[in-house]
């Protein structure tokens, strides 16, 4: 249990240290193509490229440490009058549910990448479009790693008694 | 599979609390899967967060806001909002209701007003003898006042999902969201002068003080609105020139947030909203592709057609509806969710894109109000230590003035149109 949630913790710092990379990047990035575009009337091509697929990693990045925190939006106004260990029961339930979920989606983004691998297409130059594409099946893991170290707590707690939060 | 079998399965995991981004996904695989088409197809369509230039606004004006919240901004603008409308009977209503509509503008409704002005606003009107019930309920319906006000992101997600100029959508809210603070601005007054709160004398001297205190915060709304109307730049420039400036402001000229501290800090906490948002969205443009392709729009539309006749009474029972998905569903997903379905519908029955906007997110912003979901009763019920059947019970006199606005705002579309069409934005 405790091994697990080190993992947990370690991933989930990786994935805060490069959410705050690429969020700084965008700050500056974006900014710097307003001014150019503004005072110079030209910008960068590759800029609104770049940006535009960062918003998708920001995106997978953050969903990742949504599960990790277990923030994600949901409909809590029933599981709100339940009581804790039912609570747990409900939360066990519905992780395992989105574990099978995420797996399907990150089974269908794999076949995508392959898909979009194969067809050679380029994001600009000659850069590939998968070297952004490969945070979809990448985000999915990450985000399966989180549910299923949440089921495995909430096993835990379950069973000793001990109920968190 | 048996449909009814699903639907029932859905239903329950929603309401046992599954994350709604795997509901959304799971229907998307299951419709995709069921026509014989590969499940790859969910992933082309998500990929499409890659290809959609404005939702760079969505993590930039978010991460801006979270700054804004988490810095001593909250502090110089209520000092400002005093220093302009203490003198006022019921002027710390409306120091509340400015301040908190600012925020949630800037934040996104995404309770972060309650939280982070909540704390300071609340003692203040217990301390000059407002009414206790009177005062929960002002700072609990202030946590969602200022979602009509650019640059709120649920007026960006609405520009995105209907495919409509957020640009344009950022002026069609300005009346109809001043027209919401002013008739509780009014009635707070009548409360203020009904209970003799003591007011402030109004004095430049303080005034001065004040505006020098926020005098970086105060050119905030102007870069956005400004910046938009004069055309100088899009919504997605403002939001790249918002974020640069708020950063710069806040880490090196008020000093409030430490760069290498409190920054990274905040800049993860508020990727994760970005990212809960993103889950959902981009899980969602799989199933809407699918519906579309299905015309289930389409259908619906012929089902209303028949049933319905008059405009009066379509938007008499869009409201009515709308008010329901906004007691279940929190903004963002419902946004996502149902727009495409009523966009056709509404366009049949010739109501402007624009005007369906305001109007969907002024019941949503009611929704922030309701039980069973509404949030901002239970962000207010955490922050202030109340039962909620307390907080929903000082709420009731805000929910009915902010009905009473949202039927002006219905019938008297050029409410949200007569701005947009006087800049020629359009």
């Amino acid at each position: 249990m405790k091994l697990l949630q080190r993992v947990d913790e370690l991933i989930g710092r990786g994935e805060g240290a490069l959410l705050i990379v690429l969020l700084s990047i965008m700050v500056v990035l974006s900014f710097a193509q307003v001014v150019l575009r503004n005072l110079f009337s030209e910008s960068l091509l590759w800029g609104e490229i770049f940006l535009r697929h960062m918003v998708l990693w920001i995106g997978f990045l953050g969903a990742a440490r949504a599960t990790g925190e277990g923030r994600h939006i949901t409909i809590d106004a029933f599981t709100r009058f339940l009581s804790p260990r039912m609570k747990l029961v409900a939360r066990i339930l519905t992780n395992a549910f989105a574990v099978t979920i995420c797996f399907f989606l990150m089974k269908a983004s794999l076949k995508f990448l392959a898909d979009e691998v194969e067809s050679g297409s380029t994001l600009h130059g000659d850069v590939p479009s998968w070297y952004s594409q490969i945070i979809i099946p990448v985000g999915f893991a990450l985000i399966i790693i989180h549910f299923l170290v949440r089921i495995a707590r909430g096993v835990h707690s379950f069973r000793t008694g001990a109920i968190e939060k | 599979m048996n449909t009814w079998f699903i639907v029932a399965a859905v239903v329950v995991l929603a309401f046992l609390g599954a994350p709604l981004f795997t509901l959304i996904g799971g229907i998307a695989l299951y419709a995709f899967d069921s026509q014989g088409i590969d499940t790859s197809s969910v992933i082309i369509d998500l990929y499409r967060i890659a290809e959609t230039p404005t939702l760079i606004a969505i993590p930039l004006f978010t991460f801006a806001g979270y700054l804004l919240a988490e810095s001593k901004s909250p502090q110089r603008l209520v000092a400002l909002a005093r220093a302009v409308f203490g003198w006022i009977p019921g002027g710390l209503a409306i120091v509340v209701l400015v301040t908190c509509a600012f925020f949630t503008a800037f934040t996104g409704a995404s309770g972060v007003t309650i939280v982070a002005l909540g704390g300071i606003l609340y003692p203040l009107l217990i301390k000059e003898s407002y009414p206790e019930q009177f005062s929960l309920g002002l700072v609990t319906s202030s946590g969602s006042i200022g979602l009509l006000f650019p640059p709120s992101l649920p007026i960006i997600m609405y520009g995105i999902i209907a495919e409509v100029s957020i640009d344009q959508m950022f002026v069609a809210g300005i009346i109809p969201g001043f027209l919401l603070v002013g008739l509780i601005a009014l009635y707070s007054v009548r409360v203020g002068v009904r209970s003799r709160v003591p007011t402030i004398p109004f004095s430049w001297t303080n005034l001065r003080a004040a505006v020098k205190g926020a005098a970086w915060e105060i050119p905030l709304p102007f870069i956005i609105v400004g910046g938009i109307y004069g055309g100088a730049f899009t919504a997605t420039e403002a939001s790249a020139v918002t974020a640069f400036y708020v950063l710069v402001v806040v880490a090196f000229i008020y000093r409030d947030m430490n760069l290498t501290k409190d920054v990274p800090r905040v800049m993860k906490e508020s990727m994760v909203l970005v990212g809960a948002i993103l889950a959902i969205l981009g899980t969602a443009l799989g199933l809407t592709n699918y519906l579309i392709d299905e015309q289930v729009p389409q259908q619906l539309f012929e089902f209303v057609q028949s049933n319905v006749e008059s405009r009066f009474a379509f938007l008499l029972i869009l409201n009515l509806f709308l008010l329901i998905v906004g007691m279940m569903m929190d903004i963002f997903s419902a946004i996502i969710v149902v727009v495409p379905l009523i966009l056709p519908i509404a366009r049949a029955f010739n109501i402007d894109p624009l005007h369906l906007g305001i109007i969907f997110l002024t019941n949503l912003e009611i929704g922030y109000l309701t039980p069973p979901v509404g949030l901002n009763l239970f962000l207010s019920g955490l922050r202030f230590e109340k039962p909620i059947l307390e907080i929903a019970r000082s709420v009731l006199v805000f929910i009915a003035l902010m009905l009473s606005a949202l039927l002006v705002i219905t019938y008297l579309p050029e409410l949200s149109l007569w701005l947009v069409q006087l800049f020629g934005t359009r």
